[in-house]
């Protein structure tokens, strides 16, 4: 569905003449003439209102009864009157009947002071209370889940909950029990609302009813602060305002952000924080003593010293990798002292093949990049080999969004069943590893090639649902927005390029390409060139080695100095083992590091304290190119210094001072690297972030060549044998900080291996069962999860959980493992 | 008085099933109304003045002729959730005549232009849905219901969906979310139904008695229909008498008739030796009124300036051996117990009013909590999302307002029993700050 074009209505509101676009509900377009009508049920991003409250009610000449400003919209000539006594007698009366039930114990609440029931209540209330009768009473509070206590006497069923749950999450796991004041929120059976977007209901929750656990009781508003910046746990980089008390974190909101968010967050997001205090953080210095062989705190003197002597002594010898969590500046000073030294060995793409510099500028060419805000008005969207609600949760809910208001026509073609099958017009399946294949039959399909149903053949995809899925991109309007995976490698792109191009995605704005990288920051470390094949601003730079290549040498003892800035290989990259042997076959490994993993304890020999997302400085990138702006909410712990401090500091050290004193400085010089960053300023970035494609200086993007792309000859996907196919996820409570994070710790991911109901049966294994999966002499233990659309063929495990991670058998040449009972 | 036409004969043996039926002439006006063009029967109907029987008085014709033409689906809805308290007309039609109403529904549906169409029916109406359910297949097997109906290309389906008990069912977007699966909640107008009701869809909500009225209009044509009854009410009626009269029941009469007649005329009056205190003119929602109206005609308008309304015809008696305050909590009770919850005032009026009047009723009240009462009712009135609020704060009010004395000397009473004694002067409070 296109956009809604803006038009501007002229109507009167308490004597005022107020304009304000058409269509807009009254209490929003009231806010046009700067007057408050108070709500509580009414939230747009809930969708359609339903009048519930009352609170809203207004008088409209013309119209004998009194109107819910949340339902009517905005016409010209209308007049509105506010503050008459009939609206006052009415906002009285509906103050009243909310309090009737309510305990007003305000004093032990946790919403009191920010409270919208305590706001609307003094400025809308009659002041005095005429019921004298007992209230009605729960037990209370309760658990709604581990995350959430819900006080149902505090509950003014506005069902704000109950509609996110229903309408935006889609979880459909709240409801209304019961009727009239009888009525409470609740499941269905009383099972946990357990759902990956749960914490949103209480940050909707106008009263105190629905109180986060982790938060309950930890502060007053009157204690506390705001500090707006972004959370980097994930690609989608949601805006968050942290809520600080001394120092501490204690909280997490979401800071709506049209454009990055739309006002959600995951649960990941938002309770994640409680990483940032881990007792287990490092906040000092540790090198490794040579005398004991053991990890020890050092002074920061030292520290430097012993990682800058590690750079020198290596020469060309070293190399770095760059995990998602840093910000541009930092991968700026590490690719540039790699490079000054001589080496180009550099990456940050989580361990995925590198790209070559040529495809990478066709992708970025700023007319062939969609927004985010289109997902959510394209004709149609696909979804290409990610699945939002582990590779990008927000993202998750603009999807949904798209489909359920707009009209969005979704199709998903991944390996793996996705979450939003269920929302797409068309889904379809190919076989994991066999992207390049699947992505050119389907290029084939959309230009009317031949060769569609060899290359369907290759991918084990259904060719009448490619070319029903072809016909779906062709004619469906020309919107079309592709949501694709890095996971899906590189060899597909050359592919993707031509299918965009017959799709003529580039010639149309609300069409075109969105990747979702792995690791939060990982567009913008590319940009800034953290990469082995391209410089800062996707420059062609000295060619250098891949993060595989790297481990390989290391590991082969060619290696003597690996730099890894949060990165953690061992357990996030494919090949465990390799990278097991590569950090100990280093000469010298320098980390940059929150959190102490066993590979790093056994093999580090240098660890800085790394600083929590809430103390850094800095710019990211999002998915569409938006650059964003970390900004400090707290204090750096025990002795955590800047790293881009730290960068510049061993980079001196080791002879070549970039010149930095401040983290701007840095900034100035990323923005002078990047000739499509030109002229930003972190004041331009504020609080909402910039796409560089819509700055003047998006002019600037290296030049991208002209298709056709040599698309390459795919590979076919092996054929299970009585083996299947391994497929590989990596889910987003796969991560430590959701380990060491209290309140999250209940969803840590454990291995699961999903498989058909067909394979299930032949191996003789039910739902929870054990199996090892095995690829030669390496195994997997996991959980046995028989989920009914995996096609039969094929099992899914989940990379990066603390253990038995599928990563262990993701080594060599993507074929076949051995699913038996435990 | 007329004939009575929807309950002539009704008592007829086996006028259940179709043979029955046809013999007397049933069906007859469905053909008749399919040679004419559906704009031809809406005018008939338009022309007939003919208002909704369910409660809310709307003209029919009017409200068919607000559907959209045009080849979307449309739908026709029956609302047979009789739930109203004192309301049980439409219950005895659809179990002695069924035919009639498909025949009505039919009818209905080629002038609205529907072809997909639903009787709701209220869960306790066993018997009931059993009879239309074996009437819909006769009508099925006759070629009433199904494909291009008796070769005049109008199609249509007819369903059955059974209610699970809850008033708020009956109140019509309540009734289409029930229908399409979803908890009965009702549902912000605008739209209506007429523009999107049914999946969205435009679709037309009538009540039995209204769509069962439908064939006979067709039979005496529009224009001769609206001589029965009187200004703006057109038409015979059937309404319901319960409470403390000699001969409860239906009976069928025509507008404008004095409710004097019909309460002891009809039904026989209250029991000798007992005085009608008031009488609720349309069911239990509707403001009560006091011997003094009985002399007045029972129409729309003539209720109407009586403080009233026709509702959905349901007259229930109340004589001198009951009290107001009895009767007004048994009511208050029914409303807080059907509430959806949706909105505030209902929720919260409703269940407030309850605990307000068991306390009266305990004999720990003063008579300022009539006042309190009153005002509650106020709030509620006109504030809420659909009317059930008022459906309860119309008739307490009207109680309130008409038997204040009675009130006052029961709380009075009943706190002399609770040992409670003289009412002491009020002492204002002193609130910082308040604004009474």
């Amino acid at each position: 569905m296109p956009r809604p074009e803006e038009r501007f209505v002229t109507f009167s509101i308490d004597g005022r003449e107020v304009s304000a676009p058409a269509g807009v509900m009254l209490a929003d377009g009231a806010k046009y003439g700067d007057i408050e009508i108070p709500v509580f049920c009414y939230e747009p991003k809930l969708g359609a209102p339903v009048g519930a409250c009352r609170m809203c009610l207004v008088e409209v000449e013309g119209i004998p009864k009194l109107q819910t400003a949340c339902s009517t919209p905005v016409k010209d000539g209308m007049v509105v009157h506010t503050q008459t006594q009939r609206v006052r007698e009415a906002q009285n009366s509906v103050v009243e009947f909310l309090l009737v039930n309510h305990p007003l114990d305000c004093p032990v609440c946790d919403k009191g002071g920010e409270c919208p029931l305590q706001d609307i209540t003094f400025g809308w209330g009659r002041g005095i209370s005429r019921m004298v009768e007992p209230k009605r009473h729960f037990r209370k509070p309760v658990e709604l889940s581990p995350l959430i206590a819900i006080d149902r006497e505090r509950c003014i069923l506005c069902y704000r909950c109950v509609r996110f749950s229903q309408e935006v999450s889609e979880d459909y796991q709240l409801i209304l029990n019961e009727r009239g004041a009888s009525s409470f929120v609740g499941t269905f059976d009383g099972h946990p609302y357990v759902a990956p977007f749960s914490g949103n209901i209480v940050e909707l929750c106008p009263v105190g009813a629905l109180t986060s656990r982790a938060y309950r009781f930890r502060a007053r508003p009157w204690d506390i602060e705001g500090s707006g910046s972004v959370c980097t746990h994930c690609p989608a980089q949601c805006n968050v305002e942290f809520t600080v008390r001394d120092e501490r974190v204690l909280r997490v909101l979401a800071r709506d952000n049209h454009g990055v968010d739309d006002g959600w967050l995951c649960d990941k997001g938002r309770f994640a924080y409680q990483a940032i205090h881990s007792d287990e953080r490092i906040t000092e210095p540790l090198v490794r003593n040579p005398d004991s062989g053991e990890l020890e705190p050092a002074t920061w003197e030292y520290a430097l010293d012993v990682a800058a002597s590690a750079i020198e002594q290596a020469g060309s010898s070293v190399a770095a990798i760059a995990g998602g969590t840093t910000t541009n500046e930092e991968g700026f000073l590490l690719q540039r002292l790699v490079r000054a030294v001589g080496s180009a060995d550099l990456d940050s793409r989580a361990g995925l093949p590198p790209v070559p510099a040529e495809t990478q500028r066709a992708l970025a060419a700023p007319a062939l990049q969609a927004t985010i805000p289109d997902i959510e008005f394209a004709h149609t969207v696909l979804l290409l080999g990610t699945d939002p609600i582990d590779d990008v949760a927000s993202l998750d809910l603009r999807i949904r969004k798209g489909v359920r208001r707009n009209g969005v026509k979704l199709a998903v073609a991944t390996s793996r069943p996705s979450a939003l099958d269920a929302n797409s017009r068309l889904w379809l399946r190919y076989a994991p590893g066999a992207e390049h294949a699947f992505v050119a039959a389907l290029a084939a399909a959309v230009g009317g090639a031949d060769g569609v149903e060899a290359l369907c053949e290759k991918a084990d995809a259904d060719p009448k649902a490619v070319a029903a899925l072809a016909q779906l991109l062709q004619d469906g309007g020309e919107d079309v927005v592709i949501v694709w995976g890095q996971r899906i490698g590189a060899a597909p792109l050359p592919s993707l390029l031509n299918l965009a191009a017959a799709l003529r995605l580039g010639e149309r704005a609300g069409a075109g390409l969105i990747e979702v990288p792995v690791g939060g920051n990982a567009r913008g470390l590319r940009e800034v060139g953290v990469q082995s094949n391209a410089g800062p601003g996707l420059k062609d730079a000295k060619a250098g080695k891949s993060a595989h290549e790297i481990a390989q040498q290391a590991a082969d003892g060619k290696l003597t100095t690996l730099y890894l800035l949060h990165a953690d290989p061992v357990r996030d990259y494919a090949d465990r083992r390799l990278w097991e042997r590569a950090l100990q076959g280093a000469e010298a490994v320098v980390a940059h590091a929150t959190l102490l993993s066993d590979a790093l304890r056994a093999t580090a020999t240098v660890v800085f304290p790394a600083e929590s997302y809430a103390e850094k400085e800095g710019t990211i990138v999002n998915l569409d190119g938006r650059v964003q702006r970390l900004r400090p909410a707290i204090g750096r712990p025990g002795s955590v210094r800047a790293e881009w401090q730290v960068l510049a500091d061993v980079a001196k050290r080791a002879g070549h001072d970039p010149q930095v004193l401040t983290g701007p400085i840095v900034t100035q010089q990323v923005v002078a690297a990047v000739p499509f960053y030109g002229g930003l300023t972190l004041e331009e970035i504020g609080g909402k972030g910039v796409r560089w494609q819509e700055r003047d200086a998006a002019s600037a993007a290296p030049e991208a060549p002209a298709g056709p792309f040599e698309a390459g000859e795919p590979l076919a996907a092996p054929r299970p044998n009585g083996a299947l196919r391994l497929g590989t996820y990596r889910s987003i409570w796969a991560a430590p900080e959701v380990e060491v994070s209290p309140a999250l710790k209940f969803l840590t991911a454990k291995q699961q291996a999903e498989i058909s109901p067909v394979d299930a049966d032949r191996i003789g294994v039910d739902n929870g069962g054990r199996v090892t999966v095995s690829a030669g002499d390496v195994s997997v233990l996991a959980s046995v999860f028989v989920r009914g659309n995996v096609p039969a063929g094929t099992v899914f495990l989940a990379e990066a959980t603390a253990e038995q991670s599928a990563t262990e058998l993701l080594g060599g040449e993507p074929g076949l493992v051995e699913v038996r009972p435990a | 008085m007329a004939d009575k036409l929807l309950f002539d004969r009704i008592d007829e043996p086996g006028l259940d099933t179709i043979e029955v039926y046809k013999r007397r002439g049933g069906y007859q006006q469905l053909e008749r109304a399919l040679r004419m063009t559906p704009e031809e029967v809406l005018q008939n109907l338009l022309d007939s003045g003919l208002r909704g029987r369910g409660g809310a008085g709307f003209a029919m014709g009017k409200k068919v002729s607000f559907l959209p033409r045009g080849g979307m689906d449309k739908y026709l809805v029956c609302n047979a959730d009789e739930s109203e308290p004192g309301t049980f007309k439409d219950r005895e039609l659809m179990q002695k005549s069924p035919h009639m109403l498909i025949e009505g529904m039919v009818i209905a549906a080629y002038a609205a232009g529907a072809n997909r169409s639903f009787i709701y029916i209220r869960g306790e109406y066993e018997l009931q849905a059993m009879k239309l359910e074996a009437a819909l297949i006769e009508a099925r097997e006759a070629g009433y219901l199904g494909e291009d109906i008796l070769g005049s290309g109008h199609s249509q389906t007819l369903y059955l969906h059974r209610g699970a008990g809850a008033y708020i069912c009956g109140e019509e977007t309540g009734l289409l979310d029930s229908l399409e699966g979803k908890r009965g909640n009702p549902r912000l107008k605008p739209p209506f139904p007429a523009n999107q009701g049914l999946y969205q869809g435009p679709t037309l909500i009538n009540n039995v008695e209204t769509l069962a009225t439908v064939p006979h209009i067709i039979r005496m044509s529009g224009t001769e229909y609206a001589k029965l009854g009187v200004e703006n009410s057109a038409g015979t009626k059937l309404i319901s008498i319960s409470g403390n009269v000699q001969r409860p029941g239906n009976y069928e009469i025509e507008l404008g008739m004095k409710a004097r007649d019909i309460i002891y005329g009809l039904a026989g009056g209250p029991e000798p030796g007992r005085e009608i205190k008031f009488w609720f003119p349309g069911g239990s929602s509707s403001p009560v009124l006091k011997p003094e109206d009985l002399d007045r005609g029972y129409d729309f308008d003539s209720m109407a300036r009586a403080g009233s309304m026709l509702g959905s015809g349901a007259i229930i008696v109340v004589d001198d051996s009951n009290s107001v305050v009895d009767v007004a909590l048994t009511l208050a009770k029914f409303y807080r117990h059907e509430s959806c919850g949706k909105c505030t005032p209902c929720r919260e009026g409703t269940n407030w009013t309850v605990k307000m009047l068991e306390r009266i009723h305990a004999g720990d009240a003063t008579p300022m909590d009539l006042d309190i009462i009153a005002s509650v009712q106020d709030q509620i009135m006109g504030n809420c999302l659909c009317v059930l609020g008022d459906a309860m704060a119309m008739p307490l009010s009207s109680m309130v307002a008409k038997f204040r004395d009675e009130f006052e000397q029961y709380i009075e009473d009943k706190r002399a029993a609770a040992g409670l004694g003289e009412i002491p002067e009020p002492t204002p409070i002193e609130i910082a700050g308040a604004a009474a």
